[in-house]
């Protein structure tokens, strides 16, 4: 494939978010406002406790503040565009997707590799700031930055198959609004974007362990904070790279799966 | 409203309902989203809670008294009034347009175009986390104090649907404001489930001044409480966020007509 057009493909999304400033404007101010209270919240929550759950306050919140960030790199806004998979199964376009010579599955990855890629840029922008600001700690060694940073990536794979499962969702349901927001909110809940896991109660944390959810964030910023430490690093790197193999070739069959449910208007 | 028009408004309901049952695993699944969703505010209490014993100078049970009251109000409000949360996409696909050449007010097409089936796994869950909160009180329930509650609760509905209002009113004239209104559910579900005096003072201030979301629950839930003091802002004011919930919602609608008197679609 030729590099040009596949830089085409994934520039899509986010040079549709260039040329609405005022969306780039609402994102950069929800975001500076997110961060704001999530800091306040927890720097509030722990003014009379000293640790809890294994956290002490600048663990907390730099988690806190991290995840909120974390969460702006695959947020982008497809449905107005209406270029989102559910669409296209609505509106029967999606056999567009399987006319053009670029194959749907190298389409899709190219456009949420683009997504990913400037949904990083605003957090990396994001987390600069909270740095110098003081709003986030730093990681402890050059160590546990790199781990990091092979977690995250690791992350952004197992986030991308589990978004990706979602959408190929569509291609068997007529109507997958509800299913589709309950796999989210079950993604949100289990990778610890609204509280860290550690909060929660034990069995919880154990059930999360064998879901996927759980390698998307929870596990790179634990690794950050320093909540999972580098001795441990490994095998939690080693299980977030099984999930990567095995949802890269469960999604692989269900990419053959959903061709073959997938005809032209008129049958 | 006359008769008739409340007769048309109930036969639309009876349709839509039925509509939705067409596919019924999707309406099971409706239901659960509703469910789900008020779940997840409860669990983020809960974990708050049981980590954070004492959060703000309240006790668990009082704590448990704002969550129940803004997801009660937020159940009522999407049943109600909750089809204004995607007036941005009505727009977007030019509804509201065929909607200005039919003999309805705009507002009441707009509340009719689908049946709320969510509402009621919002309201189950609501009703539930309710009768909890109630369970573990040690407040003497009186008339007087019930009257307020079930007032809390009305203003509440009242004013969550006044502030997703007045975003419909701004997506009328850019769609793109439509953006706002996921982020100030997900606000509401957050910042409004528990006593805001555990953030700082600026902060509950843009809370309370900038985005009213503390008169939905906290504040009638601190005067419940006997934490009506304690609030940062005077007493009566607190006291007075049922009122505030009426007011908002009357002057918000009062914003949509305004507004859609300026609507010129979106090709302009």
């Amino acid at each position: 494939m030729a590099t040009v057009p596949a830089w085409r493909a994934a520039r899509v999304t986010p040079l549709g978010e260039l040329h609405a400033p005022p969306r780039m404007t609402a994102v950069l101010l929800r975001l500076t406002v997110q961060v704001v209270l999530v800091a306040s919240l927890w720097h509030g929550l722990y003014s009379r406790t000293g640790s809890t759950a294994g956290l002490d306050e600048g663990q907390a919140v730099t988690y806190a503040v991290l995840a909120v960030l974390a969460s702006r790199i695959r947020q982008l806004d497809q449905y107005t565009g209406r270029d989102s998979v559910i669409q296209h199964m609505h509106y029967g376009t999606i056999v567009y997707w399987y006319l053009r010579p670029l194959p749907p599955q190298r389409y899709y990855a190219l456009r949420a590799f683009g997504e990913q890629l400037y949904g990083f840029a605003w957090a990396l922008a994001g987390y600069t700031v909270c740095l110098a600001a003081g709003v986030v700690d730093p990681p402890e060694s050059a160590a546990v930055a790199g781990v990091f940073a092979v977690s995250l990536l690791l992350g952004q794979l197992v986030l991308y198959y589990v978004m990706l499962i979602l959408d190929q969702l569509c291609f068997f349901t007529i109507r997958n609004n509800s299913a589709m927001l309950i796999l989210i909110f079950a993604q949100n809940l289990l990778s610890g974007v609204y509280a860290p896991l550690w909060f929660f109660p034990d069995w919880f944390i154990r059930l999360s362990g064998f879901l996927p959810f759980q390698a998307t964030l929870s596990v790179p910023l634990s690794i950050y904070i320093g909540r999972i430490g580098l001795a441990d690093a490994a095998a939690q790197l080693a299980v977030q790279a099984g999930w990567v193999v095995v949802l890269a070739l469960f999604t692989r069959w269900v990419w053959r799966q959903a061709a073959r449910r997938v005809i032209s208007q008129g049958g | 409203m006359s008769l008739k028009a409340l007769r048309i408004v109930w036969r639309i309901t009876l349709l839509n309902i039925r509509s939705s049952m067409e596919y019924r695993t999707e309406f099971l699944l409706n239901i659960a989203i509703g469910a789900i969703w008020q779940v997840s505010v409860i669990v983020f209490a809960t974990v708050l809670l049981s980590r954070f014993t004492g959060m703000g100078g309240w006790d668990s049970s009082e704590v448990l008294l704002i969550p129940a009251i803004r997801m009660l109000a937020h159940g009522l409000m999407v049943l109600l009034l909750g089809r204004v949360h995607f007036i941005g996409r009505q727009i977007q696909e030019g509804k509201i347009d065929v909607y200005l050449l039919r003999p309805m007010p705009v507002h009441r097409q707009v509340q009719l175009a689908y049946f709320p089936t969510n509402a009621i796994g919002d309201l189950t869950v609501a009703t539930g986390l309710m009768a909890g909160a109630l369970g573990r009180s040690q407040l003497d329930w009186t008339a007087g104090r019930i009257s307020y509650l079930v007032a809390a609760v009305v203003g509440g509905m009242l004013l969550e649907a006044a502030l997703f209002t007045a975003v419909a009113c701004a997506a009328l004239r850019f769609p793109a404001a439509d953006y706002w209104s996921g982020w100030l559910e997900e606000l509401l579900g957050t910042f409004g489930s528990y006593p805001l005096n555990v953030l700082p003072r600026a902060v509950g201030g843009l809370l309370t001044y900038g985005l009213p979301l503390a008169f939905v629950a906290y504040f009638p839930a601190a005067v419940l409480t006997g934490h009506g003091h304690d609030t940062g802002i005077p007493y009566w004011l607190a006291a007075a966020s049922p009122l505030l919930g009426v007011l908002a919602y009357l002057g918000s609608r009062l914003l949509w007509r305004w507004s859609l008197g300026k609507y010129t679609g979106v090709n302009g």
